[in-house]
């Protein structure tokens, strides 16, 4: 388990905060890194900003519409391939 | 021989270490720096941009080394007819690696006098060709529902 955890880390990691006026920036990112004895793989994307005024802190989230509608998309196709398929096998039979 | 095998394992081992270093850079990657552009300020506002990254890579190495450069005959089973071992003391190793990374706007985040606002940035070839996929399922379970049905 804790090889794995070596090998496979994912944490949400917080950027140099920024001052605009009065609010307080805070990016903040998600880091999935694979690491392997010879190489490794990092993705690394943005998740949401931290925005502090006084003593209120707001969470604005970061959405990826890109892949939701990509992943959207992909969930149909595969509905619409199960849909068919027991009527594929059905006409061979 | 022993000289040469020291020699290569040290090439090797050097190679490897440089490789780690190189991954350790590839590291920076993972940090919201990365992530997140330097702020671009105009008048009231402040823009900054937020990317998806991803970087990868991999290294490998090798070596080998040839029979003995003897040219001794190489005995078989009594009776059979004795085999010359390939008289070739060569030997070779090698090393390489390969990687890249790639980077995609998410959404630019808008500082102004109103407040935070952020805004997706939507990629549009990517969903053209998500949907012209999901088109193509469509029509298949269509064909074959519309086959089906007519017996």
């Amino acid at each position: 388990m804790l090889r794995l955890q070596r090998l496979i880390q994912s944490h949400i990691v917080s950027g140099t905060p920024l001052i605009a006026g009065e609010a307080t920036l805070t990016p903040q990112s998600h880091a999935l890194i694979v690491r392997w004895p010879s190489g490794g793989f990092i993705w690394n994307r943005p998740v949401a900003i931290l925005v502090e005024r006084g003593a209120q802190t707001q969470r604005i989230p970061i959405r990826d519409l890109t892949r939701i509608v990509q992943l959207g998309l992909l969930c149909l196709s595969v509905v619409c391939i199960i849909v068919s398929w027991p009527h594929t096998r059905r006409k061979e039979k | 021989m022993s000289d040469m095998f020291t020699d290569f394992t040290q090439a090797i081992g050097k190679q490897r270490e440089e490789n780690m270093g190189l991954m350790e850079k590839l590291l920076v990657a993972a940090q919201p720096g990365a992530v997140y552009s330097e702020p671009v300020s105009s008048g009231n506002y402040m823009i900054i941009t937020a990317s998806e990254v991803s970087a990868g890579g991999g290294f490998g190495g090798g070596l080998g080394f040839g029979t003995p450069s003897t040219d001794d005959e190489v005995s078989g089973a009594e009776g059979a007819r004795p085999q010359r071992a390939k008289s070739r003391g060569e030997g070779g190793g090698g090393s390489g690696g390969g990687g890249g990374s790639a980077g995609r706007p998410v959404a630019v985040i808008i500082i102004g006098p109103d407040g935070v606002d952020v805004k997706p940035v939507i990629d549009a070839t990517k969903i053209a060709l998500a949907a012209l996929t999901t088109l193509g399922a469509i029509v298949m379970m269509l064909k074959s529902m519309r086959k089906l049905s007519r017996g």
